[in-house]
């Protein structure tokens, strides 16, 4: 539902803002499921910087994480992300026709 | 925040000056933004434009950023507030771009500010179609997409 999502849209597209987390939610995706240590190393980022951006994430419910053993094992979730391109679809369906509209009247012999 | 935008492009085959009368004056911003009722247009930064794109009664209070006719027009409106003044923490930006092609007019408007707006339940837009966009959309398309083969 969209209306979940939009409830923390904000926060989600601030979450997806910061290119790192971009990037490390592709690398965790490729993984299925990862810890921050094995993260760390394939990311141009501390292993404290990582745990620092899968919490951001996982406070927008993009990623979630069981603990075992001695650290974290994350999962990256992908509906908030198709809610989200989604509504950004909608936005620009809007534009698209209200630039129809405009289009229409500008070309429409003067009245 | 580059990716934080909706921008979308449109060729029309009349000049920037008509294209501009469209996008600006009173008695068209309401028949391609609102229910054809000619809307409330104050042409000038800080100016206040009341707008009607949604259900009939609802308005929407957008304030003018900037007017450079018949080049550029932006304001900012808070589509997720109906009455209430746009400001810097319940609106997005809605730029306007007019580029003369021989005797026709490439019109771009880029809507952006999406990280910084609260969007509060129940106010989603209402369009039931989808198209195709760019910036955000690629970014969490891609995304998508990606994530859901690792998954598989």
């Amino acid at each position: 539902m969209t209306t979940a999502l939009l409830d923390h849209a904000d926060e989600l597209f601030a979450a997806l803002a910061e290119p790192n987390r971009r990037l490390l939610l592709e690398h965790l995706g490729s993984y299925g499921v990862a810890t921050a240590t094995t993260l760390a190393a394939e990311l141009p980022v501390t292993r404290q910087a990582v745990t620092q951006h899968l919490a951001v994430l996982e406070s927008v419910n993009l990623v979630s994480s069981a603990r075992a053993g001695r650290e974290r094992r994350y999962t990256v979730h992908v509906e908030p992300l198709t809610a989200a391109a989604k509504w950004m679809n909608q936005v620009a369906a809007l534009w698209d026709s209200r630039l129809a509209a405009i289009k229409a009247l500008a070309e429409a012999p003067p009245d | 925040m580059e990716q934080d935008r909706v921008e979308r492009t449109v060729h029309i085959a009349a000049t920037t000056e008509r294209v501009w009368d469209i996008l600006t004056k009173t008695e068209h911003i309401g028949r391609w933004f609102g229910p054809g009722t000619p809307a409330t247009v104050d042409l000038r930064p800080e100016g206040v434009m009341v707008i009607e794109p949604g259900p009939p009664g609802e308005k929407y209070l957008a304030r003018i950023v900037k007017v450079d006719p018949p080049h550029y027009f932006s304001y900012r409106w808070a589509s997720a507030f109906p009455d209430v003044l746009a400001d810097e923490t319940n609106s997005t930006l809605v730029e306007f771009q007019l580029a003369a092609e021989g005797a026709t007019t490439r019109l771009t408007v880029c809507e952006s500010g999406f990280a910084t707006l609260k969007i509060p339940v129940g106010r989603e837009v209402f369009a039931s179609y989808e198209s195709h966009s760019q910036g955000w959309i690629e970014v969490i398309r891609n995304l998508a997409n990606y994530v859901e083969q690792g998954a598989s």
